[in-house]
């Protein structure tokens, strides 16, 4: 049990809500986009991106991540865009939903204000921090933030021949120092998060090794997302292509949650579900639903 | 002497604990607590604990109920206690815990194969250790109640624990010591021993009976009653 990291782990609190180690959460992704990598465009359209929200929260997610800019390069989308596609419909969730924690996928302030000015409780800046005004945001609105590794990448490129002399540490380095500026710059420590980004800023043998060392970032105390869903990493250890990539996402989400990870940002919602309640049960974070097996 | 007893199964989920997120059988504890808390409430001057286990002894009232060995996850054992109970002696102590009793207490395993006739003097022994004796008998019926039952589904299971339900019902308790031990032992009725201490126990008296629990949910036979001596 080595490496069940689980010390110092502290309280999570993300909008009104109080999460303790021990205690995993499902992020399910809602892109307000006709282009991400995954089922490209599927929540384009306004009613199918909220039928994807009521679907999600039904299926036990605790985090909607809405986002309007897709990670791959591609066509261009100015804040303005961004802020149109996300801070409206997350206004609309935040209605129809007054409980779920949501969270606004972006790198830049500009979306981040609108997005926590319509109800949004956590600024998920998957890039790595490269727009330095975004913890100030967090701070002003009393938001969490997701402090995440991307190497030297920048938002909407690809790793291209990306080496370190030891990745790991890299992370630890990237993710410490934007979460202690965050915290400097007045965002609660209960509500800072690091995420190692799989694939950002890494190639597979890279994302395979955070996700090996996973230990290593638990073992800071701030709680960790990792994001894994159905991406290249996945799909090149395993060699299948984006549509099969369910059983792999799946594997990482397990031993990504052994390790101690807390916040899992999903496509597949409910076998998310099973998955990281099922590794919180042998961990012993939550009991069994119901155990008479040979107890009789 | 004998002035009641109580009559309660072992199961591991007796263990509430262990059944995690559900309350499995919660009018199963419902019964046992009640029927202690009328053992309790007859102000016995002791009351003595008896189950099956490995061998026949007296264990220390202190001793305590590991449940990690059911179930690891639950934590480490505590340190520093006393000697680990047998499953049966473990849960009865715990019961009289739950209701709060604070009394003497003795705890004594009967061997699993002992003979009935053996088990008679151990049970008359007993109660003769004080004036007024109650005794808390844990034991359990067939586990071959049914096809899913932990030792598959024996056709004699069915009649041999309505037998022992009839026996406990009308207070004829010498009834209980004609209990075959080898058709008991085909039939995993664990508690056959501690029955027939509690025959000994009564000697020739015939007590007034409550059942409070009778049913296999899981193949395995739990009876729950209380007993009270006539004056």
């Amino acid at each position: 049990m080595e490496d069940r990291v689980r010390a110092d782990q502290g309280m999570l609190r993300l909008g009104p809500h109080e999460y303790p180690p021990g205690q995993p959460l499902i992020m399910a992704i809602v892109n307000r986009t006709p282009d991400s990598f995954y089922r490209p465009g599927i929540t384009w359209d306004r009613a199918a991106a909220f039928d994807r929200v009521h679907e999600v929260v039904a299926e036990g997610a605790d985090i909607v991540d809405v986002g309007g800019v897709p990670a791959a390069p591609g066509v261009e989308v100015d804040a303005t865009e961004e802020v149109g596609r996300t801070a409206e419909f997350i206004a609309a969730v935040r209605g129809a939903y007054p409980e779920i924690v949501i969270s606004i996928d972006t790198w830049r302030h500009e979306t981040a204000r609108a997005a926590c000015a319509a109800g949004a409780d956590l600024i998920n800046d998957s890039w790595g921090g490269v727009d330095p005004l975004v913890p100030e945001v967090a701070a002003e609105f009393g938001a969490a933030l997701v402090c995440a590794h991307a190497g030297q990448q920048r938002p909407r490129t690809r790793p291209h021949r990306v080496a370190y002399a030891d990745v790991m540490a890299d992370v630890l380095e990237q993710t410490g120092r934007l979460a202690e500026r965050a915290m400097k710059l007045g965002v609660d420590p209960e509500r800072i998060v690091i995420d190692p980004a799989h694939d950002f800023g890494k190639n597979t043998w890279h994302s395979l090794e955070v996700t090996r060392r996973l230990g290593e970032m638990t073992a800071t105390g701030w709680p960790v997302l990792v994001s894994l869903s159905n991406k290249d990493f996945v799909g090149e250890s395993l060699s299948v292509p984006i549509d099969s990539r369910l059983p792999g996402t799946l594997a990482t989400t397990a031993v990504s949650a052994w390790h101690g990870a807390r916040i899992f940002r999903v496509h597949q919602v409910a076998e998310s579900r099973q998955v990281v309640d099922m590794v919180a049960t042998i961990r012993g974070d939550r009991p069994p639903a119901r155990a008479v097996r040979a107890l009789a | 002497m004998l002035t009641a007893a109580a009559l309660c199964p072992a199961p591991p989920l007796l263990a509430r604990e262990l059944t995690g997120a559900a309350d499995v059988l919660p009018e199963l504890r419902e019964a046992c607590a009640a029927a202690v808390s009328a053992l309790v409430a007859a102000e016995p001057d002791r009351i003595t604990v008896v189950g099956a286990a490995a061998a026949s002894r007296r264990w220390p009232a202190d001793g305590w109920l590991d449940l990690s060995a059911y179930a690891p996850g639950l934590g480490p054992a505590p340190l520093g206690l006393g000697e680990r109970l047998p499953l049966p002696l473990g849960l009865g102590a715990r019961l009289l815990d739950e209701a709060g009793y604070g009394g003497s207490r003795e705890l004594f395993s009967v061997a699993d194969g002992l003979a009935p006739s053996m088990c008679r003097a151990h049970g008359a022994r007993l109660a003769g250790e004080a004036n007024r004796v109650a005794l808390l008998v844990l034991a359990d019926g067939s586990a071959r109640r049914g096809l899913k039952a932990p030792g598959y589904l024996d056709e004699r299971s069915a009649p041999f624990d309505a037998a022992v339900e009839r026996a406990i019902g009308s207070g004829d308790l010498a009834q209980l010591l004609d209990i075959d031990p080898g058709l008991a032992a085909e039939l995993m009725a664990a508690g056959r021993p501690a029955w027939q201490v509690l025959a000994g126990a009564a000697r020739e008296l015939r007590p007034t009976s409550e059942i409070r629990y009778c049913d296999a949910p899981f193949g395995v036979a739990y009876l729950v009653a209380s007993l009270a001596m006539a004056a």
